[in-house]
């Protein structure tokens, strides 16, 4: 299935674009971010990263389906 | 109630959502544009978001402070653009009954947004920029 990315702040800076498609053949979030690390091989996912399925935040472990967006969100600065 | 918007934020509509005959108190939090960090003159600052998401979470984490203190009603507003030193780039309200509350209700709302909103905020020196989180 074909997965829909948004990176965001110093994540889209790095891959030099704010949106990703990636073909997953798994169906978990872990599965999509195997595809984008093979797609965007100059994105930095450490362990501050964290990540949305939708509009809510979602493990790795979590389900993902066709037409889902997934998020890539680097540590958070608002206030 | 809950918005996130490059337009200028205003307290008067901070205000105005809030308030209520039942309570007696407004509580509220600015967070303006600083001119210096860790040494550095700032010279402006950009802030982006994840819209949807951001706004979702001002409405948790407003419905979180209403099951946790007994409050009346919550405005969540975030700025985002180009913003110049002296904006003010996040404006929360709370109203409760009670100041006790309607000051607990704020200072959880704006921690929280720190730790939850998807919002990034990147500051420009006379001599570089950086992306700053916490």
């Amino acid at each position: 299935m074909k997965i829909a990315v948004q990176l965001f702040g110093p994540l889209a800076e790095q891959a030099g674009v704010p949106r990703l498609e990636v073909t997953v053949s798994g169906a978990t979030l872990q599965d999509v971010l195997a595809a984008v690390a093979v797609a965007a091989p100059t994105l930095k996912l450490d362990r501050s990263v964290r990540f949305a399925v939708n509009t809510d935040y979602a493990e790795p472990s979590a389900a993902v389906r066709e037409g889902d967006t997934v998020s890539l969100i680097p540590p958070v600065g608002g206030g | 109630m809950f918005k996130v918007t490059t337009e200028p934020l205003s307290i008067d509509e901070a205000y105005a959502a809030v308030r209520r005959d039942d309570c007696g108190a407004v509580a509220f939090f600015v967070g303006t544009v600083r001119d210096h960090h860790d040494g550095k003159k700032v010279t402006r600052i950009s802030y982006s978001a994840f819209q949807e998401m951001a706004v979702k979470e001002f409405a948790a984490i407003a419905a979180e402070a209403a099951a946790r203190w007994k409050i009346g009603a919550v405005y969540i507003a975030h700025r985002t653009g180009a913003l110049a030193i002296g904006d003010a780039s996040v404006v929360i309200a709370v109203s409760a009954p009670h100041r006790a509350e309607a000051f607990e209700g704020c200072r959880h709302a704006i921690e929280a947004l720190k730790k939850l909103a998807p919002i990034w905020k990147e500051e420009f020196y006379e001599t570089g920029k950086a992306w700053i989180s916490g």
